[in-house]
């Protein structure tokens, strides 16, 4: 197998049969509780009147995005970005102030509600099976599939992939990947044939939606100091002016004291 | 104690402390329950709700009411307006108060709250969150030291109390620059979420809106904090003082009003006043209460320099702009749900505080004002009845 430069997924909503063996898969390789998983089935489910039945459900987990929020907004630093695709959380460093869930878009941190502090609460979320991808594997989810619906591969080859597949099919699929260009790209790109809010998938522009924020945090310092200087600036200048006019009074009150 | 200290009045338990200290009894039950047991056990957290009723009333609002101390201190030293010495103490008070509640909170709030300190081990500098909590860390040293002068004139040391006096201007600068970066990074966290945060209040412009209305809610905290101890502690309200905040507060939220309608007519975000159902009631809501009839009736002499009237204009900007911090934080927030047809457990989308959450940040209010009437009746916080003796100079 040749090295993957960039790791994608590619999910085609057309294929998806809801069989959810993706979800068991992922728990049983990740070793994950029975309540929880950090893979979920979203969208409408069954749509429309019998004879007339569309399917229109969605595998969901993380996008691994291309410019991570949870990344940007996490304060010390849990998360990090593989230069090869794999967005990664590291609980060794987290203190569980859930801003990553907040941050993210997607909705796809997840919490240990049910952990109290000697089992320690820590964020969950997809990790894109490491252990897999870096000696050449699928990723669990990937390797169940039984429709094909999730494929796995180099980002830029599953991009040309999805266009093929729509051009090839026009009437079937919307004109449109998803997360080729949301929020700065993500490494989960999704084509469908109904449209992408009934599978879930929030609408975002094509900046990274961090932007405002990480130039905001970035003006910090400039504003610190400029604040700083502004107010010792007004603090000299009216101790001046006080003293000034003390110097006036006392000036004034002197020849009447000598009297 | 066998310090120079005579403890008067004498202690006795009153009935008001009494039930402060149960609340408080309270709350540490709960969060022991929460420690064993996790935080789903005491809150209506979840998934899609990650932040609630904790944030938007211990950090959002606890912060915002603790931005007297750094507007009237400074007043005092960096504007050289003496005359408001006075009130430099009983807000110092409040906002290092405010700032150890927000700890006491964090403390409950954090999944991992034995790391609260990790944000000095780890930093990841795109994150407000980082500089909100050095800000928290840094401005309780700041405010101590401001304090600190006035426990040092307690326990008789005048020397120490000296030297820390003919140091304050810069202390003081130093704790107003990052009060102010505080006040305006609060709002900022909101900035990474322009995709779940109501465009009414999802703007660039949301950390000088933050910082402004800050100082008004500073203003309005003073009065209210004036009249309250004025009442609790039967002293005389110092009415003269308080008017002249009173007559700030107009030029302050009429700024806020001009810098918001600025920023909806640019963004184009008119049409959006009328047009968004509950949004735009809270949105007009905060305005009245908040910021237009504070205006009004801070115009009025006769408002300004009656006590009860003070009073009611105060609560009227703390309870407007309160609702602001709560609309930014919370009501405005629409966690985005991709779970339509979901499993069970991220099925929970509606948001509303239980009961724990609540008697949990009560007991931590509840101590706030304990220990609030316990530094003014042992420590010289207020200024002694009579004017002369200054303790603050």
């Amino acid at each position: 197998m040749t090295e993957i430069k960039h790791h994608a997924y590619l999910f085609d909503a057309t294929r998806c049969i809801d069989c959810r063996a993706c979800m068991v898969a992922c728990s049983v390789e990740n070793n994950i509780e029975m309540d929880k998983t950090r893979i979920w089935v979203s969208g409408v489910g069954v749509k429309g009147e019998f004879p007339n039945l569309q399917r229109a459900t969605m595998v969901y987990h993380c996008m691994h995005c291309e410019h991570p929020d949870c990344m940007s907004a996490c304060p010390v630093g849990a998360y990090s970005k593989r230069p090869d695709g794999p967005v990664v959380y590291n609980p060794e460093k987290c203190i569980g102030c859930r801003y990553c869930m907040n941050a993210c878009p997607f909705g796809v941190p997840h919490f240990d509600y049910d952990k109290g502090i000697v089992e320690g609460a820590f964020i969950d979320k997809c990790t894109f099976c490491p252990q897999r991808i870096d000696v050449g594997e699928e990723p669990a989810c990937v390797h169940t599939c039984p429709t094909d619906a999730l494929e796995y591969g180099e980002r830029e080859e599953l991009l040309k992939k999805a266009h093929e597949r729509i051009a090839a099919h026009p009437e079937r699929y919307i004109q449109h990947v998803y997360g080729e260009f949301e929020n700065g790209g993500t490494s989960y790109l999704i084509i469908s044939h109904v449209p992408f809010e009934e599978l879930g998938l929030p609408t975002l522009p094509e900046k990274p939606i961090n932007e405002v924020s990480e130039t905001a945090v970035g003006l910090t310092l400039p504003v610190a100091l400029g604040w700083g200087a502004a107010l010792t600036a007004v603090t000299v200048g009216v101790s001046l002016l006080k003293k000034k006019s003390a110097a006036e009074d006392e000036a004034e009150k002197k020849p009447e004291a000598e009297k | 104690m066998k310090l120079n200290i005579t403890i008067q009045p004498r202690f006795r338990i009153g009935l008001f402390p009494l039930t402060l200290l149960v609340f408080m009894g309270i709350a540490a039950f709960i969060a022991l329950w929460r420690y064993i047991y996790g935080i789903g056990a005491i809150s209506n957290l979840s998934n899609s709700y990650p932040w609630g009723f904790w944030v938007s009333f211990d950090l959002f609002t606890g912060i915002a009411i603790s931005s007297g101390a750094f507007v009237i201190a400074s007043l005092v030293y960096i504007f050289g307006l003496e005359q408001f010495r006075p009130l430099v103490r009983p807000t110092l008070v409040t906002a290092l108060l405010g700032y150890v509640m927000e700890g006491m909170a964090l403390l409950v709030e954090l999944g991992q709250p034995h790391r609260i300190w990790y944000f000095l081990r780890y930093q990841n500098f795109t994150s407000f969150l980082l500089f909100i909590g050095l800000y928290v860390m840094i401005y309780i040293v700041v405010l101590t030291v401001e304090f600190a002068p006035a426990v040092f004139e307690r326990l008789k040391w005048d020397k120490a109390a000296a030297l820390l006096k003919r140091w304050m201007k810069p202390v003081v600068i130093f704790g107003a620059v990052i009060s102010t970066l505080h006040q305006a990074s609060l709002g900022s966290l909101l900035l990474i979420q322009p995709a779940k945060l109501h465009p009414l209040w999802w703007t660039p412009w949301i950390p000088p809106l933050f910082f402004v209305s800050a100082v008004a809610i500073g203003l309005a905290m003073t009065i209210f904090e004036s009249s309250m101890t004025s009442r609790y502690f039967k002293r005389a309200l110092e009415t003269h003082l308080l008017e002249k905040l009173a007559r700030g507060l107009p030029f302050v939220l009429g700024f806020y009003l001009v810098m918001r309608f600025v920023q909806l007519t640019l963004e184009g975000k008119l049409s959006l006043l009328f047009a968004s159902g509950g949004m735009s009631l809270l949105f007009w809501a905060e305005i009245l209460i908040g910021v237009l009839l504070p205006i009004v009736l801070f115009s009025f002499k006769r408002v300004r320099t009656s006590p009860g009237s003070l009073l009611t204009g105060a609560l009227l900007t703390l309870a407007g702009m309160i609702l602001n911090r709560f609309d930014v934080s919370w009501f405005a927030v629409k966690h985005y749900d991709p779970l339509t047809y979901a499993p069970a457990f991220m099925g929970k989308v509606t948001y509303f505080p239980s009961i724990t959450e609540i008697l949990v940040s009560v007991g931590i209010f509840s101590f706030g004002i304990l220990a609030f009437g316990l530094a003014v009746k042992y420590l010289p916080v207020l200024e002694p009845e009579h004017h002369g003796a200054h303790a603050g100079d």
